[in-house]
């Protein structure tokens, strides 16, 4: 069975995803030691090779899939540290990782989840067709998260963590897929059944909701990749050193400095990423 | 006053970071003990060990159930391969984590924790 990863990355005007992903792809490539492609648009393609990250771009990926710009763009808040700004968020895409991956294995990530030890090749040979995570994992502790960061609603089902999957193209997990997809496309329909807050759409309740179905409506206990560790926005990337990620991490009032270094970790604050982008790219 | 409230800031800084630390890197560990094997999912730690010796030891080193994190019961075909390679895992994980806890445990100051 052929395995890969797979990233989706589709530029905003605010965020380089594109450059996330290469980066995120070198170091997927060097610590999981497996081929790497790019799931992204025509848009996104025409700016990588404007701004000249092509050639990079094709030395990492192993394939670089160009579908259409979505068009079904919607507005979120970004982080960056105590400030934001709101920009387009195309993260329609993802459910259709199922029809545009090239392995018959694959680890979909986050381009802003950063590979750096081979924990995770203890699980491309799990006796489970897919695999998502399905714990948040805060750098500080769990108190800093809430209980949506667990539950798609105060009332529903079992959040999922869609930063990372990892799945078995076969008739199962297409049929999964085709049920995010299907969930996507009703969402307001879903909030109704599943009472979550509808305004942005999110792959990680898309996926909990098609998982809560497709296993007879109950959580299921099986197989679930690690909790993702990660950083939200609201923290701030600092330095980058010996392989070590500085990072303010915010407390009450104030903020705690803390480091990350051979860990797979989930950096939510892009634009701090895309300021440390070149010292993140040495640690390859 | 102010002087001793500025020290227990700095030392409640300090713990901060040393906290944090120590839950990053008990979590690195956790991962390097994490074992896939034949399609399931083993945590090595000492039962496993412990269990996987007793069964050398009974003479049942061949086509052995085990039943794995998730309590799936996995065929283990070779005990003595697998006790070897969870042995080689364990050994380098726990030095790993001892020699860096050593290192966290010596750093008086949060810019040393985080170096």
């Amino acid at each position: 069975m052929n395995k890969g990863v797979l990233i989706f990355a589709n530029n905003n005007r605010q965020i380089d995803y594109a450059k996330m992903a290469v980066v995120s792809g070198s170091l997927a490539a060097k610590h999981l030691k497996v081929p790497v492609s790019l799931a992204t648009d025509e848009t996104t393609v025409a700016w990588m090779k404007q701004s000249g990250q092509w050639q990079e771009a094709l030395t990492v990926f192993d394939k670089i899939i160009a579908k259409n710009t979505p068009q079904d763009l919607q507005q979120r808040k970004f982080f960056d540290g105590p400030t934001s700004t709101t920009a387009p968020f195309k993260n329609s895409t993802r459910p259709s990782a199922w029809s545009v991956t090239p392995y018959e294995r694959t680890l979909l990530i986050d381009c802003d989840y950063f590979i750096m030890s081979d924990a995770l090749n203890e699980y491309w040979e799990v006796d489970s067709p897919l695999l998502i995570s399905d714990q948040y994992n805060d750098i500080q502790d769990q108190s800093r998260a809430g209980w949506l960061d667990s539950y798609v609603s105060d009332t529903g089902v079992k959040l999922l963590w869609a930063t990372t999957v990892m799945f078995t193209k076969n008739d199962e997990t297409k049929i999964f897929f085709d049920l995010v997809e299907h969930i996507r496309k009703n969402y307001r329909r879903f909030a109704d059944v599943y009472r979550f807050d509808n305004r942005i759409y999110r792959n990680d309740i898309a996926f909990g909701i098609a998982k809560h179905i497709l296993y007879g409506f109950e959580t299921d206990k099986g197989y679930s990749l690690p909790s993702v560790l990660s950083v939200p926005d609201q923290d701030m990337i600092v330095d980058v050193e010996n392989g070590a990620i500085k990072v303010l991490s915010k407390n009450l009032n104030d903020y705690t400095l803390c480091s990350i270094k051979d860990r797979d970790i989930h950096l939510m604050n892009k634009q701090a990423v895309l300021r440390n982008i070149d010292k993140i790219k040495e640690t390859v | 006053m102010e002087e001793e409230y500025k020290n227990a800031m700095e030392f409640s800084k300090y713990r901060q970071t040393l906290a944090i630390q120590r839950k990053t890197l008990k979590e690195k560990i956790d991962a390097k003990l994490t074992y896939g094997f034949n399609g399931g999912i083993f945590k090595i730690d000492r039962n496993l060990l412990n269990f996987v010796e007793m069964l050398i030891y009974k003479d049942r080193s061949e086509n052995v159930v085990v039943l794995d994190a998730n309590e799936n019961p996995i065929l283990v075909e070779d005990l003595v391969k697998f006790r070897d390679e969870i042995f080689d895992r364990y050994f380098s994980a726990s030095f790993e984590y001892y020699e860096e806890y050593q290192k966290i445990k010596k750093s008086r100051s949060v810019e040393s924790l985080v170096s």
